[in-house]
């Protein structure tokens, strides 16, 4: 076991954590994702990123997203979690229809209902990790006691009660990404969303993110939907959703299918130039590399400076 | 390199655009700060040469005792030395004339067997200078072809060149009548004249032949008056209005005048009245030898003890004066230049050689003349405008390093945040093998680039920044508007700037990057410790400097006087910035206990991030130049207004050309429409003391009761001049006898025993302003006949207020009867019994015979009461009746008291006054016994005056006066005031006294003084000016110069002229400047900040966004985070500015001629001013942030997390 990975199990210092799936709504879906599109950009050069996705996912269930890079996940999460809106579908978490929301709909859907965990973790450098994590509870308002008690829980949760005052550069990635989870469930979201939450964590480390993230989806009830090119993490969930070219190619989580290269247990570190080579028939991804080229280039430039 | 180069500029063009804007604020500034120090400041001065008073700028040439036959050479020669010496300008000429003094016969002007003289006078351009009331302007006698080539005749303007054709001997016996007298003069004249005649002229008017023989030289006899002129006859002249009432002339009168009283007598002359003139005031009259009063009764001609009567002058023909042969006593020619287009360097020229026209006049003049001299204050002038100059440049200097200073601030942090966007290019370019030295001649490359760029754009900008502040007040109003123009000067300055600025960009770009949130290496904030305890070591090494500056003339734009404030403002700021940190960290343990994200966030952003406070330097330096510049704005401009209102003294002052004449009062109250009060602004003697350095101390006297009314300038705290006036002004005023205008005044005297004295009475009036004028009337015998004396009253609301009567034995009565009442030889008429005295009837009547004026007694018998002799003493008693006047001492204030004047006071006894009214008039009758004993010569004075014998006059000193003279309250000092001595008590000291700044003055009340001085038998009263507190009338100056009493200086105009005259107006413009460039360097740097600062957080604004932020509550924390380190850089800039304007801006504000300003500068903090610039400050960063803030917060979307993710 990692020295990361907390000692104790974390359902037990979670009991009066976040909202738990209750039992008339156990098994019912949390998230229900019907036809969505998104297209970036318009006429021959547009890339479809997403192609009438459609599935639905249990409350109280984790689920792993897969597919190669640029194959949309991110797209997709983003959609979910109201980051971004999709050309046409619907996406309802909790009953709510997201894509009906306005922004300020959208940022109490964030605040109250989804939570994030990013690849980079996502932390505010300049707070402290004891404060990151009481961000989500001081955007909802919770009273100073309160919000330090249920901090502290969390932080003991995720095994960083030494580290409450230590701000995100003085830690380790792990830490971080520790930090990030204890962060998404302080505000008791019905849905986390996780975009890669171990792509920047060696194996070892990692493996302790997934082994806490599966622990507070059991011990909190809370849905994840996990984007991961993992096979342990994959395999940590219950189900498994593989999208390939903005498509959904889902499989039963108790036989997560075929072997990819992330489930036979070597790290994927699928590099956009390999997809722009690829062929025609990988047209989606290399648009959304080339995007992703594009801003680059133009942070790179500065292109934005004056 | 350079493919790199240019691809880069494609790729970020716009941060080099915004770069080159920073680097172009520089060199703009520069090259019109350059352009307002040279081509401006020249304009300035040929502006203020053409603007000159004539006063300032003309030359005069003064030449003393000119011998007749020289006076036309001479006066040709003089005028050639002055407008040679003003070459290249051309110049106007005007000459007056002077001669010797001749006898008057006595049948026309003796009165009392006293001698009278007169004299001939011309002036060129007497019709304006003399309004005719009555007959026509003298013609020219002379032959035209004399005239036409004669010297001061017309108008030069490069000399006259006249050409002598020689000397002209001639021989004229004249043959004058005087008129009303029946006394014929024959007198013969020899003389030799250097005239333009090449023949003989032969005189055809009546009795009078001339002939003229041509010589070559210049000693020939005089023609005398027709010797010289073709046309004969006798000259023509007019007479001044006094000078024909007492000589009983009128237009056709002819005059003899005898021979002169000079070493070389010229002869008599005749001369015809043709005219009766009024002089016309501020038109040189005061150069009159009699400065126009027309007569003088007691002139002094230094011949004799005795004083004499003037009469004159007899003005004529200028062209006869120099021709006819008489002794030029006075010739004077001024030469006016017209500078109106000058040039700098003409105006150096001109310069040189008006200084050296004084001795090219003594080479040239040779020993044709006594006296010459030549004086201008053209090189004065000259110099001190040069002087004020210098001082406006040094102060536009400073100005412009401090523009370059922010300039190189801004461009500090532009290069640093360009050097934060290019971290991962960099990175790159040195993980491909590219070393510093390569990087480094990069970035070399693309500053010069730069700086080539913004000194290709900044000159044109600078040339337009200039021409369109010349169009601008305050140099527009001072007539400095100038089209764009470039200089080589502006052009040397704006590259060396240019160049200099952008090598700031190449030291962050080769110094390792700093990425932002990493903590700063230690040796980096020692580093930085240090240069800021070295800025800080300079700039208190420069105020020192300033401090310690000499308080004298510094005219000099030296190196610390325009370095330390760009210094002291620099440390100042970076000081405050180190302040705003902890500050900050305060805020934030304040901001956790909030309960909500945004306002916490906010703060621990502005506390926590190093990168927060990267433009800190910048904002604290702009905000603290921009507060600055308009602190130092206010503090100069109230400099100038305290430096004029000292230096004036008054709202209005007129400095009196000639002495006032009674009523004059009335008429400047009626064009000013303010109080009008006389003064006395002049130097004098401290007893022994006259003064350090040449500068003698000088007396301010005034009407203390209007104190509050009239004096000016700034007073200690908590006091007005009404508190100082009250302690100096008399108790109660003067009243005195009214005297109507026009009323007859005469005076009857008698002595004891008939002994023969005479007095020539000195009466003092005063008008309803305080002006007092003497009157002085013709020795009088105490003949016990009544004695009218000259018209006095010559004005409304007179009253005589004193009454001086000087006794001298009258030897001429003496001599006739063998009575002798003279010291010398007493003759007892009366006995210690107190017998009455026996009028001196015979006596009395025998001087009537030579008095036609006089009248007998009015038979007021109890008037002419003589008192007993006592002792040695002759009793003595003198009435004073003034016609119409009813007044008996009534009127509060309207006791007379008597006394014995000193500096004999021993030598009257009981002197008595006394003030009774009757049908006649009102009379004052005084009387007192004159003793014998003692010097003949020594005066006995008895003063009879409307107010108590005062004590020593209260007075104020200066500061400086006290300095120097250890003087306190309570010291009694002797001022001689004119010849008197007068005691004054010291009340209190002032800071300085109006009208006189930083001079060790006393400042008195004039009618004190004036009481002290007539106690001691002076009845001139010393005026030099009049004040006028409060014109009501908006053209009140212009009115009161109508009255051409004198020059009139005003406040407001004094001012205007010091802080908007074309030599001065550089400074308000050069501050103006400052502002708005500070302004824009601080929002372009905050600009450029913020884009940076929120570009490289937008992951962390989107992972906001995913935590469940709004975009309102996002922009809230994004704004309120700038917001946070916005105010306390801003406020920490404004603390700066008001300690820089508190320390600095006094010390840097100076004098026109670069000394320390007096009264001493009052730091000045315009809060209304300051509030509006800082509130814009806010409101600029404010739109600035939000509209970057609110751009990048929409920008700050899933595409950034994709991109990251």
């Amino acid at each position: 076991m990692n020295s990361d990975l907390p000692d104790r199990d974390p359902a037990r210092v979670t009991t009066d954590g976040p909202a738990r799936v209750s039992a008339d709504t156990a098994g019912a879906p949390l998230l229900t994702v019907r036809g969505v599109h998104r297209r970036f950009g318009t006429g021959a050069t547009a890339v479809h990123a997403l192609r009438d996705v459609s599935f639905d996912v249990a409350a109280g269930t984790m689920v792993a997203l897969v597919g190669r890079s640029g194959s949309g996940k991110t797209t997709l999460l983003n959609i979910i979690g109201g980051l971004d809106r999709p050309d046409a579908g619907s996406v309802l978490v909790d009953g709510t229809d997201v894509t009906a929301l306005d922004e300020d709909g959208l940022s109490l859907l964030r605040r109250e209902k989804v939570s994030y965990v990013f690849q980079t973790f996502g932390l505010i450098p300049v707070l402290s990790a004891a404060e990151n994590v009481g961000a989500p509870l001081r955007l909802a308002r919770v009273a100073a006691q309160e919000r330090e008690r249920r901090v502290e829980l969390l932080l003991e949760l995720v095994g960083l009660a030494d580290h409450a005052q230590q701000r995100p550069g003085e830690m380790s990635g792990g830490q971080q990404q520790r930090v990030a989870i204890a962060r998404a469930l302080a505000a008791s979201p019905r849905l986390l969303i996780a975009d890669e939450p171990t792509g920047q964590l060696d194996a070892e480390t990692g493996l302790a993110v997934m082994a806490l993230l599966r622990g507070v989806v059991e011990s909190e009830g809370v849905t994840a939907l996990v984007s991961t090119h993992d096979p342990v993490m994959i395999a940590l969930a219950d189900r498994v959703i593989r999208i390939s070219d903005g498509r959904i190619e889902e499989q039963p989580a108790e036989h997560p299918g075929e072997q990819t290269p992330e489930r036979s247990g070597e790290r994927s570190y699928d590099r956009s130039d390999e997809q722009i080579h690829s062929g025609s028939g990988e047209r989606s991804h290399d648009r959304s590399d080339e995007q992703t080229h594009e801003q680059s280039g133009e942070r790179l430039r500065g292109g934005d400076i004056s | 390199m350079l493919k790199l180069l240019a691809r880069r500029a494609r790729a970020q063009w716009p941060l080099l655009a915004a770069l080159l804007t920073v680097v172009l604020v520089g060199p703009t500034l520069l090259g019109a700060c350059v352009l307002l120090v040279t081509r401006t400041a020249d304009r300035a001065l040929e502006t203020a040469a053409a603007r000159a008073t004539t006063g300032e700028i003309e030359v005069t040439a003064y030449t003393v005792t000119v011998r007749g036959p020289d006076a036309r050479s001479v006066a040709a020669d003089t005028r050639t030395v002055l407008t040679s010496a003003l070459a290249p300008f051309p110049s106007t000429t005007s000459t007056r004339v002077s001669s010797a003094m001749r006898w008057l016969p006595a049948a026309r002007a003796g009165k009392n067997g006293v001698p009278a003289e007169s004299y001939l006078s011309a002036v060129q351009d007497l019709p304006a200078r003399a309004r005719l009331t009555a007959g026509r302007w003298p013609q020219p006698t002379t032959d035209k072809t004399a005239t036409g080539t004669a010297p001061g005749t017309g108008t030069a303007t490069t000399g006259t060149g006249t050409t002598e054709t020689g000397p002209t001997t001639g021989t004229t016996e004249q043959k004058a009548e005087t008129t009303g007298t029946g006394t014929e003069a024959d007198t013969t004249g020899r003389g030799r004249e250097p005239g333009t005649e090449s023949g003989t002229g032969t005189g055809t008017g009546s009795g009078t032949t001339g002939s003229g023989t041509t010589g070559s030289g210049g000693d020939g006899a005089a023609a005398a008056a027709g010797g010289g002129r073709s046309g004969g006859g006798p000259l023509e002249a007019v007479v001044l209005e006094p000078t024909a009432r007492l000589l009983g002339l009128t237009p056709g009168s002819r005059v003899h005048l005898g021979a002169e009283l000079s070493a070389r007598s010229a002869p008599d002359v005749d001369v015809t009245v043709v005219g009766i003139v009024r002089p016309l005031p501020g038109s040189g009259w005061d150069r009159d030898p009699l400065a126009a009063a027309g007569y003088d009764l007691a002139y002094r001609d230094g011949r004799s003890q005795q004083p004499v009567h003037a009469y004159g002058p007899f003005i004529v023909d200028l062209a006869d004066l120099l021709a006819g042969g008489s002794t030029i006593d006075r010739l004077e020619i001024i030469a006016r230049p017209d500078l109106t287009t000058a040039t700098v360097r003409d105006l150096d020229t001109v310069t040189g050689a008006v200084r050296g026209a004084d001795r090219r006049l003594a080479r040239t003049l040779g020993d044709r003349v006594q006296i010459e001299r030549v004086f201008s204050r053209l090189p004065a002038t000259l110099l001190a405008a040069r002087a004020q100059q210098q001082v406006t440049a040094a102060v536009v200097l400073t100005v412009a390093v401090l523009g370059i200073v922010l300039t190189a601030t801004a461009l500090a942090l532009a290069g640093r945040l360009t050097t934060g966007v290019r971290a991962e290019e960099t990175a790159l370019l040195s993980a491909l093998g590219t070393s510093r030295g390569q990087l480094a001649a990069v970035a070399t490359v693309e500053a010069g680039t730069l700086a080539v760029l913004a000194t290709a754009l900044a000159i044109p900008a600078s040339s337009a920044l200039h021409a369109g502040l010349t169009h601008l007040p305050p140099l527009a109003g001072a007539g400095l508007a100038a089209r764009p123009e470039v200089t080589a000067a502006q052009v040397a300055a704006v590259a060396a700037g240019a160049l200099a600025l952008a090598a700031v960009l190449v030291i962050p770009a080769v110094r390792p990057a700093v990425a932002p949130g990493e903590r700063r290496q230690r040796r980096e904030l020692l580093a930085r410790s240090g240069a800021d305890l070295l800025l800080v070591a300079f700039a208190a090494a420069g105020w020192w400097q300033l401090y310690a500056q000499p308080a004298g003339s510094d005219t000099g734009a030296d190196a610390v006087r325009v370095l330390a404030p760009a210094l002291l403002l620099t440390a100042g700021a970076a000081l405050a910035l180190r302040l705003v940190l902890p500050a900050l960290r305060g805020a934030e343990r304040l901001a956790r206990r909030a309960r909500g994200l945004v306002l916490p966030l906010a703060v621990f952003d502005a506390a926590r991030r190093p990168q927060a406070v990267a433009a800190g330097l910048l904002i604290g330096l702009a905000c603290a130049a921009s507060t600055f510049g308009t602190g130092f704005d206010a503090t100069w401009q109230r400099s100038q207004q305290d430096q004029a209102d000292l230096s004036v003294g008054t709202d209005l002052a007129i400095t009196l050309d000639a002495l006032p004449v009674a009523g004059q009062g009335a008429a400047v109250r009626a064009a000013t429409g303010g109080t009008a009060t006389p003064a006395t602004d002049r130097g004098i003697a401290v007893g022994q003391w006259l003064g350090n350095g040449g500068e003698a101390p000088r007396l301010v006297a005034f009407d203390a009761a209007h104190a509050g009314t009239l004096l000016r300038g700034r007073l200690d705290a908590d006091r007005d001049w009404t508190d100082v006036g009250a302690a100096l002004a008399p108790p109660a005023p003067a009243v005195g006898v009214p005297v109507p205008a026009g009323a007859a005044l005469t005076l009857t005297g008698r002595t004891s025993g008939g002994t023969p004295l005479t007095v020539t009475p000195r009466l003092l009036l005063q008008d309803a302003t305080g002006l007092r004028t003497p009157c002085t009337g013709a020795p009088t015998r105490l003949d016990g006949r009544a004695h009218p004396l000259p018209a006095c009253a010559t004005a409304k609301g007179l009253r005589l207020v004193a009454v001086s009567l000087p006794f001298k034995a009258d030897e001429a009565a003496q001599e006739r009867t063998g009575i002798s009442g003279t010291v010398t030889a007493p003759k007892n008429t009366g006995d210690d019994s107190g017998d009455r005295p026996t009028p001196p009837a015979d006596t009395a009547n025998e001087s009537s015979d030579t008095s036609d004026a006089a009248t007998e007694g009015d038979g007021s018998g109890d008037a002419l009461d003589v008192p007993p002799s006592g002792g040695s003493g002759i009793g003595v008693a003198v009435t004073l009746t003034v016609a119409g006047a009813a007044s008996a001492g009534s009127e509060p204030g309207s006791s007379w008291t008597a006394t014995s004047a000193a500096p004999f006071p021993g030598a009257l006894a009981t002197p008595a006054v006394a003030l009774s009214a009757g049908s006649a008039g009102t009379t004052l009758r005084m009387t007192t016994s004159v003793e014998r004993r003692g010097h003949p010569d020594a005066a006995r004075t008895l003063v009879a005056t409307a107010f108590p014998v005062p004590g020593p006059v209260p007075a104020a000193v200066s500061a400086r006066f006290a300095g120097e003279t250890g003087a306190r309250p309570g010291s009694r000092l002797s001022l001689t005031v004119g010849t008197t001595p007068v005691t004054v008590r010291v009340t209190e000291v002032l800071p300085t006294v109006p009208s006189a700044p930083g001079a060790a003055t006393v400042l008195a009340d004039l009618d004190a003084l004036s009481r002290a001085l007539v106690v001691n038998a002076d009845l001139d009263f010393p005026v030099d000016a009049w004040w006028v507190g409060h014109p009501t009338h908006p053209d009140a100056a212009a009115r009161a110069t109508a009255l051409r009493l004198g020059p009139v200086t005003t406040r407001a105009a004094e001012a205007a002229r010091l802080t908007g005259g074309p030599l001065r107006a550089g400074l308000p413009a050069a501050l103006r400047l400052l502002v708005p460039a500070a302004v824009l360097l601080l929002l372009a740097g905050v600009v450029l900040h913020v884009t940076f600062d929120v570009q490289v957080r937008a992951l962390e604004v989107a992972r906001l966004r995913g935590l469940g932020m709004t975009r309102r509550e996002i922009r809230k924390v994004l704004l309120g985070q700038h917001v946070g380190v916005l105010l306390p850089l801003l406020a920490a800039g404004a603390a700066v500015g008001a300690l820089a304007t508190r320390l600095v801006a006094p010390l840097l504000v100076r004098s026109d001629t670069g000394a320390a300003p007096v009264p001493p500068v009052l730091p000045v903090w315009p809060w209304a001013a300051e509030i509006v610039l800082l509130a814009l400050l806010l409101a600029g960063c404010a739109v600035a942030v939000t509209v970057v803030v609110t751009v990048q917060a929409r920008r700050a979307d899933a595409a950034h997390l994709r991109v990251t993710s």
